[in-house]
């Protein structure tokens, strides 16, 4: 060995070391990390670092679109990269990452899935097995102005009529708006619709089952109430949330569907126009089915090329305790995934939203297919959907096309033999 | 002996600078027609990297999302292509007969063309927006009701030719209006002798002599045209249902929005070839332009 190669192992051996003595590893958390979000998940960052002396957490921030985040975590993982260890998914996205093998099975860790709501568990389950922990959850509630409409309506063809009478009789200009622009909301907005008929996008075996006759008419009425009823303005198939928010806000709409963050901001009276005079329930059912609400929220889960899963485990531990998810709904207006919690005078104290009222719809919550092609088939169904309501094909052939598609994508994926 | 010397120096120095053409040209295009020959779907890793030959091919051809946006973007192109040669023709004559603030005049019209297409898309979104957009109200000024242009699958595409073509004609009339100042002057004081009137003037002298900036303008428009973009990404995404979705929108889903990137390259491919031979087709009959041009 020469002299010069052997001061060259002499370095590489020195680097290891130096390598080695640099203190714990760094575990790093990726996920939301501006404005509010911001602040809550630094502050509990900062307080688990006081906690585990011993385990370095950093932020590492990532973009806030879900869509630029979802490309950003395929990339990573795709090319196996073992940080950042603690992912906050999006609701929909665990059963991708969990066939995908990107996201660790959590099982072993025992985690407490009964202290969480039911259906929040169901959405991070994959083939048997648990690979997320829900953080908070979104339902989809229909805001009513109360001074228009004192009583929340009991189905769909109620809602019509009441909406039609406060434009008639108050010259409000929209009766219900609510998000269509062809994009993942829409699908959500439909998923209510489809639920009040008695429909489902996929059956709970995972078949296709959206080219129903209840989904036809769930769809059919949604265009109705563009078209014939004349309610809802056809300006929203080039709305998301926020155009529907400020529709409401300015005291434009009798009903809108949206999300719960718009309450904090409708009760705001410096921009709000209807403060006090709104309340909200779930959507209503209509003849046929029941009311529903779409499930949104985030899951916590540790990626699978992780080089310190148990420690990743422990952050997710600590940011699901309940004391931190009452600091997140006090801060950012997120509801706890701990039906516990809905029982405290603290989170009372948290939400601007009166509780009962935010777990009256939380008990309707209905997750999206859970499978993961979802993406694949929320996009096949927004374009259906969309093309319904702009009135360039009937409810029934477009989702047959849309059933049809759905069901070649499944086959594709392979997916469609394993859960038959 | 020198010569091949000479030769071989000339090698050497360009290498360099063939070498990065082959990095940022040739080898990603290479890569791309490879990847086109795999399934390599990133949002289902579980099927793996499979070699699926022309497989990608074979479904493009039974993929009717594609051939409808095919079909699209030609008619777009040629119904944008004939507007921006009209109105830049028109332009390029007046720019040619202003006489006073020439610089000026000539600065306010290629203004247009100076903005990025984005932040003109982003505009004429606005003045397109239902309810509250400017069109919506300048129309109902004049008592008629406006269609809610982006979710109604023909009248989406009125912003969409307006905005190209309001964004394009200024470098048609400009290509254009270089190739007017090349027309030699004394052919129109001998029509004048001759006693031609100016319909026949532009009839006879101005419309023939211009044929090969017409030709370079209408094929550099077409090229663009062909792979529109940005206008239609900001303004419409391809809405309402994919009433206005263009080759290259549908490509830019496919490939980094699903993250097929077998099946999104072979679009790729696809819509590189078409281009391709566009550009080949163009060429031809402009070299054929220009040599009867040459003739007379």
């Amino acid at each position: 060995m020469t002299s010069a190669l052997r001061s060259l192992v002499a370095l590489g051996a020195l680097i290891q070391v130096l390598g080695c003595s640099a203190g714990p590893a760094v575990l790093t958390f990726s996920g939301s990390s501006v404005g509010r979000e911001g602040d809550v998940i630094t502050r509990q960052l900062e307080r688990f670092a006081r906690v585990h002396p011993e385990i370095t957490v950093e932020l590492r921030p990532t973009p806030d679109a879900a869509d630029q985040r979802h490309q950003l975590f395929v990339q990573w993982l795709n090319a196996r990269a073992p940080d950042p260890d603690v992912l906050q998914l999006d609701v929909v996205w665990t059963p991708e990452f969990a066939a995908a093998r990107w996201i660790a099975d959590l099982n072993r860790f025992h985690p407490p899935t009964d202290s969480f709501f039911a259906t929040a568990i169901a959405a991070n389950r994959w083939s048997g097995a648990l690979y997320s922990l829900p953080w908070f959850i979104d339902v989809g509630m229909l805001y009513r102005r109360t001074d228009l409409v004192p009583r929340a309506p009991e189905d769909l063809q109620t809602l019509v009529r009441l909406a039609k009478d406060a434009q008639r009789e108050h010259g409000v200009p929209f009766g219900f708006v609510w998000q269509g622009a062809r994009y993942e909301g829409l699908v959500t907005v439909f998923l209510e619709h489809l639920g009040a008929f008695g429909g489902a996008i996929l059956d709970d075996a995972g078949r296709v089952v959206v080219d129903s006759a209840a989904a036809e008419r769930a769809l059919g009425f949604m265009r109705d109430t563009i078209y014939a009823d004349a309610i809802v303005p056809p300006a929203v198939l080039t709305w998301q949330e926020e155009q529907t928010r400020l529709a409401f806000e300015s005291g434009q709409a009798v009903f809108m569907r949206n999300w719960p963050y718009a309450y904090t901001l409708l009760d705001d009276t410096s921009q709000s126009r209807v403060t006090g005079r709104f309340a909200v329930t779930s959507m209503p059912p209509a003849q046929g089915g029941k009311a529903t609400a779409a499930l949104g929220g985030s899951a916590l889960a540790i990626n699978a090329f992780s080089e310190q899963p148990d420690a990743a485990y422990a952050l997710i531990d600590y940011l699901l305790r309940p004391e931190q998810m009452l600091e997140r709904a006090r801060i950012a207006g997120q509801y706890p995934t701990r039906p516990a919690l809905y029982e405290s005078a603290a989170l009372a104290d948290a939400l601007t939203i009166p509780v009962d009222q935010a777990l009256e719809v939380i008990q309707r919550a209905t997750p999206r297919p859970i499978t993961p092609v979802y993406s694949q088939l929320s996009d096949i169904l927004q374009i259906s959907i969309h093309r319904v309501l702009t009135r360039q094909q009937e409810p029934g052939p477009a989702l047959r096309e849309a059933a049809a598609a759905m069901r070649a994508l499944l086959a594709r994926a392979g997916l469609a033999a394993r859960t038959s | 002996m020198k010569e091949s010397r000479e030769e071989r120096l000339g090698w050497a120095l360009a290498f360099p600078a063939l070498g990065i053409v082959a990095l940022i040209a040739v080898f990603p295009m290479l890569w791309t027609l490879w990847e086109s020959l795999h399934l390599d779907d990133l949002r289902m890793p579980w099927l793996g990297r499979p070699f699926v030959g022309w497989g990608n091919y074979v479904e493009v051809t039974s993929d009717a999302r594609f051939w409808n946006a095919l079909g699209r973007t030609t008619l777009f192109a040629v119904v944008t292509v004939a507007l921006e040669l009209g109105a830049g023709l028109v332009l390029a004559l007046l720019l040619d007969r202003i006489v006073r603030a020439r610089g000026i005049v000539r600065t306010i019209v290629i203004l247009p063309w100076a903005i990025p297409t984005v932040v003109a898309a982003l505009v004429w979104r606005f003045i397109f927006e239902s309810p509250g957009g400017l069109a919506t109200a300048a129309l109902a000024e004049v008592g008629v009701a406006a269609p809610t242009w982006f979710a109604d699958e023909l009248a989406a595409w009125v912003p969409l030719v307006l905005a190209d073509v309001w964004k394009t004609t200024p470098f048609v009339a400009l290509l254009l209006l270089a190739g007017l100042q090349n027309i030699d002057r004394s052919l129109y004081e001998a029509a004048d002798v001759d006693g031609a009137g100016p319909w026949q003037q532009f009839i006879n002298i101005t419309l023939p002599l211009l044929k090969p900036a017409v030709l370079v303008a209408a094929l550099f428009r077409a090229l663009d045209a062909f792979r529109v973009f940005d206008v239609v990404f900001v303004m419409t995404g391809g809405g309402p249902g994919t009433a206005t979705e263009t080759v290259a929108m549908y490509t830019f889903s496919t490939l980094l929005q699903h993250l097929r990137f077998g099946y999104g390259s072979a679009l790729s491919v696809i819509a590189f070839v078409l281009a391709f031979a566009l550009a080949l087709f163009g060429l031809r009959v402009f070299g054929a332009g220009a040599l009867r041009s040459r003739d007379a």
